[in-house]
């Protein structure tokens, strides 16, 4: 069992300990809550051989292959969302550059039961999605059998359990129970599937803040390995409640993507040669940051969840 | 009121805009189908429910998504699901329609988003790597119907796709009515020469609706096969003002309406540009 003691470390430590080449990883979160810190380092400690298990990815999985740390994609989908071409996936897919990467085949929802299944430590799970199309055709881990008791058709996906997962959050307490706010994603379900689970948060919380909104916690911290605090961890997506998106950062991002040599050229300026988390968001600086931060509390606040009852009334 | 001036871009959002009905629940797929999303939300359809593959029910939001678990799709929400469940929800049959991009189709409405194998090619080794399915396998599938929306170019519309990412109507008449897929499949293409809708028996793809500036000869020209016409091929109907103004408030840089940056774009400016536009969004709930 894990331990419930103080689980708090640093992103360089939790990378060194958990995730040795050849691993396989998940990511939390997708436009929102995306754990950017964690990515850059995994690329600064050069990770090599790396199984991406995804459903959908955007610019964390496309930066990951652009720097060589993967040869797998298990998952549903590579791209930049609407803002543009997953030219790393492409160019890794089509020409091996940097290196060549290997595709197993899934939907999103398919991927996601493939989660599921681990999250609940059992072999598979059944769908009535991938009938009918070329995704069982070309990946043999997905069996198109009948259903034992009413003989119609299904799809098969078996268990995915990633060596490592990382998961930001919006607030944890030392011990890795962590609250979301927003989009879930699949989190909650893959912080039960994966082997080991590194959180980081936007904030270090008491535990007896998170037992005021128990609901909120999505991730338990009995799955929690290592808790650490990293603010501005999604930049340059959101963590809802906290900072908005800086979306010219990942526009000028692909100006530099369209070549390798032009990707390489951002990740040594934004990546490689900057020494740490801080220093990286004193490059961006504060005025940005702080822009963020009030664009986000002049949108939408979180809530507190208080009764209102008989006052209003 | 009729617009005055629009672009082709913008009649395509407004036209799967109002393929959208009221009252349905609607899954919307990445890129223009978001833009057509908040039209029909603002406009006809305002007793709608959209979902969102990151999670997110019956959003509202200040700007258009810039993808399917951004955090307009999930603010102001109804609920906040796992992927898996709401998944799960449109399996179990609680979702009318889909509205999901494509990059190669055949007669039949099957879509191709996944590989371009080219002469030499094959799955392993493709001339072009697409995205890959994300959600379009899964809303294809069991959403109650579809409404496709992409460019007619020279090699999109073919009579044999590469590689089937999403069923469509299958080899064509009861062909996907034997697989026991959950969904009714797609009932409607939305491209920028026009609007294709599929034979009620032979689920066959024919033109039903021609944009301005477009001609049938030009588009039989770029279609592999002998495309059907509708005996009465009507004209588009041409957007509101109202829905114009929407894709402006919505999105102000016009990102979702193509518009792709050449140069470094200025933080301050960009800031600027959408604090006003939030603004101005009065969200009413």
């Amino acid at each position: 069992m894990r331990s419930r003691k103080d689980k708090q470390t640093s992103l360089r430590e939790a990378v060194k300990t958990y995730l040795p080449n050849g691993s396989s990883i998940s990511f939390g979160g997708l436009g929102a809550r995306d754990p950017f810190a964690a990515l850059y380092e995994i690329i600064k400690q050069g990770v090599k051989d790396l199984t991406l298990m995804t459903t959908s990815i955007m610019d964390i999985g496309n930066i990951l292959i652009g720097a060589g740390c993967v040869s797998k994609v298990e998952g549903a989908y590579v791209w930049i969302g609407s803002v543009g071409s997953g030219l790393n996936y492409r160019r890794a897919v089509e020409q091996g550059v940097p290196v060549k990467v290997e595709t197993e085949e899934y939907s999103n929802y398919s991927a996601s039961l493939r989660f599921l299944a681990a999250s609940m430590n059992i072999p598979f799970m059944a769908t009535k999605s991938l009938i009918g199309s070329d995704i069982p055709k070309y990946n043999d881990k997905i069996k198109l059998v009948n259903d034992p008791f009413t003989n119609e058709p299904v799809a098969l996906v078996s268990a995915a359990s990633p060596d490592v997962v990382f998961i930001h959050v919006q607030k944890a307490d030392t011990a890795g129970n962590g609250q979301i706010w927003g989009i879930l994603m699949n989190d909650p379900t893959l912080a039960r599937a994966a082997k080991k689970v590194v959180l980081t948060c936007e904030e270090i919380v008491s535990t007896r803040e998170i037992r005021k909104l128990p609901n909120l916690t999505a991730i338990p911290s009995y799955c929690v390995d290592a808790v650490v605090k990293v603010p501005f961890c999604s930049h340059p997506m959101w963590t809802a409640g906290y900072y908005w998106c800086d979306l010219p950062f990942r526009r000028n991002f692909m100006l530099y993507n369209k070549t390798q040599e032009g990707f390489e050229k951002w990740l040594k300026e934004w990546v490689m040669d900057v020494k740490d988390w801080d220093t990286f968001l004193a490059k961006l600086g504060k005025d940005r940051l702080e822009k963020l931060v009030q664009m986000e509390r002049d949108n939408y606040n979180i809530p507190a969840f208080v009764y209102e009852g008989g006052a209003k009334r | 009121m009729i617009a005055e001036k629009y672009s082709i871009k913008e009649l395509m959002a407004v036209s799967c805009a109002r393929e959208i009905k009221n009252g349905e629940r609607v899954f919307i797929g990445i890129g223009l189908p978001m833009m057509s999303a908040l039209i029909a939300q603002n406009t006809h359809a305002k007793d709608s429910v959209f979902v969102y593959e990151g999670g997110g029910v019956g959003g509202l939001s200040r700007r258009v998504p810039w993808s399917i678990a951004d955090n307009p799709t999930a603010e102001n929400a109804l609920m906040i699901h796992e992927m898996w469940r709401l998944f799960s929800d449109t399996q179990a049959g609680f979702i009318d329609r889909g509205v999901i991009g494509g990059a190669q189709i055949d007669k039949y409405g099957n879509l191709n988003t996944t590989v371009i194998f080219g002469k030499s090619g094959n799955y392993k080794n493709p001339k072009i790597r697409l995205p890959g399915s994300g959600g379009a396998n899964d809303i294809g599938s069991s959403t109650g119907e579809t409404t496709i929306i992409m460019q007619l170019e020279k090699g999109k519309f073919v009579e044999k796709i590469d590689y089937i990412t999403t069923p469509g109507h299958l080899t064509g008449g009861v062909a996907r009515q034997r697989t026991k897929l959950v969904g009714k499949g797609p009932s409607s293409l939305i491209c920028q020469k026009g609007i294709f809708r599929f034979h009620p028996q032979t689920k066959e793809m024919y033109l039903d609706v021609l944009f301005p500036g477009s001609t049938v000869d030009e588009i039989k020209a770029l279609i592999d096969w002998d495309i059907k016409i509708a005996e009465n091929l009507k004209e588009a109907e041409p957007p509101l003002k109202i829905h114009i103004d929407i894709m402006k408030k919505y999105d102000p840089r016009g990102i979702m309406l193509g518009a792709k940056s050449n140069e470094e774009e200025d933080f301050d400016e960009f800031f600027e540009t959408m604090r006003q536009a939030y603004k101005e969004v009065v969200l009413d709930f």
